[in-house]
C-alpha cells in the first residue's frame, strides 16, 4: 500500500470501530487524489465498500451514488410484524460516511453506463468518470412471473421484500385481517434475497396472531422443496405455534411440482399449474427476483438475471473495470444477505485498492452469519465461512459454519439476543 | 510467542505466496469486526482490543476445538487453519 505506513494501515483497519475515527478526519481532498472509485447503491454492500475504501486508502476518492437520503434496512424489518420495531428504528442515513470517512455522496440515480469511456451518466444529467466502478444495486422483481402480479398489484398484495411502505402495508393488512382469516405467503425458487427471510416473517406474523387473532392461519406456498434452517424453524413452530397440528398458525407447502402461475385479483386467489386455487384474506406475494434493472440494462447480468463475477476481485466477467457485490452479484454458494454483502464489499474494496496500487491481490475471505427470530425469546442462526478453492471457485469451508449447535431455552434466548445485537453491529459497521 | 507467530506466518505464507500474511489476516479481520465493532456499546459481543495476541490465539483455538462454549464462534473458528488463527490473533492484537 504505497503512501500508507504499516502503522497507518493497521490504525485504519482498527478504525472500523469509532475509536480512531478522529484519525480519519482531515483526509486529503480531491486535488491529491490518485484515483476515483464510484460506488453505485447505498445499501449494505455499497455503504461498506465506500467506507472500507476510504478507511484503507484515504488517497482514493470515493463517490457514492444513491438517490435516497435514508435507507430502511431489510434485515430487522420482519420484526415489525410482531410489533417489535418500527421503520424509524430500521432507518439509517449517510451522514457518517460523508463526515467521518470523506465519502462524497451524490443524491441521484444512474441512467446508464459508458463502459468504454468509464463514465456513469446520472438521471439528473451529470456525467461522472471512474477509474473503477463498484456496483451494489440490489434487486428488482420479475413482475408477471405470476401472471397479473405487477407493480400496481403490489399496492394491493404487498411483497414487502424491500423494506419501507410495503412493510407497513403488509403489517396493516395482517393486523386488520378478519377473525380466523388466512394469510398466504408465496416464496420463490432460489436464488433470492435473504433465503430464511420468509420463514422468519411467518414466525413474526404468527407471534402477533397468537396474541390477537389465534384462529387465523398463515399458509406458505413455496416454490422450493426445502428451505434455509428448516429443521430449526419447524421445531420452533411446533414449540410455539402448534405446527403440524390441525390448528397450527403456520402451514408450509412445497409447490415445486405445481408452480403458481396466475393471480386472480378479484377473488384474491393464486392459481397453480394444476389449476388449484388458493384463496387468502391477505396475499403476501414474494416474487422471483433478478439483479437490479441498471445491472441488466448495462449488460452485466447473465441469462439467469444475476451478475457473474470473478470472486477473487469481484470484477464483472463482462467488464474488468466494473466490480459487482451484494444481492445483484452471483457469489454462490454465499447466500444473498446483508451480512454477506458487507463481507463481499470488504473483499472487493481490498481488491480494488490493490489493483489501483498495482499490487498483487490478497486471498479473499468471506463470512456470512444470519440470525432469525422465531419468537422474541427464540433465535436461530446459520453461518458460513467461504474462500476460494484451487480452481478459484467459492466454496464453503467443510466442517465450519452450519446451523445453531445446541437447542434448549438457554441457547434460544442467547441467540435471540445475538439476533438483535448482531443486527445493530452490522448496521454500525456498514453505515457508521 | 514470537516463535509461534513466526512459524504461523511461515505457514500462512505457503498458502498465500503472492501477498504475505499481513493483508491476508486483514482480510479475515475485517469480517471479525463486523460484529466485534470495538465500540464498547454492547456487552453481548466482546470487543477484540482487550486480549493479548496469545490470549486471543488460545481463545480462537479453544473455539475451534470445542473446548470453549459458544453459540456461534465454534462454527466460525473451524473455517481457518491454526496458523491463520495465530496470524489473525497477532494482527488483531496489534491494532
Amino acid at each position: 500500500m504505497p503512501g500508507l505506513s504499516r502503522r497507518h494501515f493497521l490504525q485504519t483497519v482498527a478504525g472500523l470501530g469509532a475509536a480512531t475515527l478522529s484519525g480519519c478526519q482531515g483526509l486529503p481532498r480531491l486535488a491529491s487524489s490518485k484515483a476515483h472509485v464510484v460506488v453505485v447503491g447505498g445499501g449494505f454492500g455499497g455503504a461498506t465498500a465506500a467506507k472500507t475504501m476510504r478507511l484503507l486508502d484515504p488517497t482514493i476518492q470515493v463517490t457514492l451514488i444513491e438517490p435516497k437520503a435514508r435507507y430502511i434496512t431489510c434485515p430487522g424489518s420482519n420484526w415489525l410484524f410482531a410489533g417489535l420495531t418500527d421503520l424509524d428504528k430500521l432507518t439509517v442515513d449517510y451522514q457518517a460516511l460523508q463526515a467521518r470517512y470523506g465519502v462524497k455522496l451524490l443524491a441521484d440515480s444512474v441512467a446508464d453506463l459508458d463502459a468504454v469511456k468509464r463514465q456513469v451518466r446520472l438521471t439528473g444529467g451529470q456525467t461522472i468518470g471512474y477509474d473503477r466502478l463498484i456496483m451494489s444495486p440490489g434487486i428488482d422483481f420479475k413482475w408477471d412471473a405470476i401472471a397479473g402480479y405487477d407493480k400496481a398489484a403490489a399496492q394491493q398484495f404487498p411483497h414487502a421484500w424491500q423494506a419501507g411502505p410495503q412493510t407497513l402495508l403488509l403489517a396493516k393488512q395482517l393486523q386488520s385481517m378478519r377473525d380466523g382469516g388466512v394469510l398466504i405467503m408465496t416464496v420463490p425458487a432460489d436464488p433470492y434475497r435473504c433465503p430464511p427471510g420468509p420463514y422468519e416473517r411467518a414466525s413474526m406474523m404468527a407471534y402477533w396472531l397468537k396474541q390477537h387473532n389465534p384462529r387465523a392461519k398463515i399458509i406458505i406456498l413455496d416454490a422450493k422443496r426445502s428451505f434455509s434452517k428448516q429443521a430449526l424453524f419447524e421445531a420452533g413452530w411446533t414449540k410455539h405455534y402448534g405446527y403440524g397440528s390441525s390448528n397450527s398458525l403456520i402451514e408450509w407447502h412445497s409447490l415445486a411440482d405445481n408452480p403458481l402461475l396466475e393471480l386472480d385479483k378479484k377473488n384474491q386467489q393464486l392459481i397453480s399449474e394444476f389449476g388449484d386455487r388458493f384463496q387468502g384474506d391477505v396475499l403476501n406475494i414474494i416474487p422471483p427476483q433478478t439483479a437490479a434493472s441498471i445491472a441488466l440494462q448495462s449488460g452485466l447480468a447473465d441469462a439467469g438475471g444475476w451478475c457473474p463475477v470473478q470472486p477473487l476481485s469481484g470484477q464483472s466477467l463482462f467488464d474488468e473495470y466494473i466490480h459487482i457485490i451484494g444481492d445483484a452479484a452471483h457469489y454462490a454458494p454465499i447466500p444473498k444477505s446483508a451480512f454477506a454483502a458487507n463481507s463481499e464489499a470488504k473483499a472487493c474494496a481490498l481488491a480494488v485498492i490493490n489493483l489501483l496500487n498495482q499490487k498483487p491481490l490478497a486471498e479473499p475471505h468471506w463470512l456470512n452469519t444470519c440470525y432469525s427470530l422465531i419468537t422474541p425469546q427464540h433465535g436461530v442462526s446459520v453461518a458460513g465461512v467461504y474462500r476460494l478453492d484451487a480452481a478459484q471457485t467459492i466454496v464453503a469451508v467443510k466442517g465450519a459454519g452450519g446451523v445453531s449447535i445446541a437447542s434448549g431455552a438457554e441457547t434460544e434466548l442467547l441467540e435471540a439476543d445475538y439476533t438483535r445485537v448482531v443486527y445493530q453491529q452490522l448496521v454500525a459497521n456498514s453505515f457508521a | 510467542m514470537r516463535l509461534v507467530f513466526f512459524v504461523a506466518m511461515l505457514f500462512v505464507s505457503l498458502f498465500v505466496p503472492v501477498i504475505g500474511a499481513e493483508l491476508d489476516a486483514a482480510s479475515i479481520a475485517l469480517n471479525c469486526l463486523t460484529c466485534h465493532n470495538d465500540t464498547g456499546k454492547t456487552s453481548a459481543i466482546p470487543p477484540l482490543n482487550k486480549l493479548s495476541a496469545l490470549q486471543m490465539q488460545q481463545t480462537l483455538l479453544d473455539f475451534k476445538y470445542d473446548k470453549k462454549p459458544a453459540t456461534l464462534m465454534r462454527r466460525l473458528a473451524k473455517g481457518y487453519s491454526d496458523a491463520e488463527l495465530a496470524a489473525l490473533a497477532e494482527y488483531l492484537s496489534r491494532r
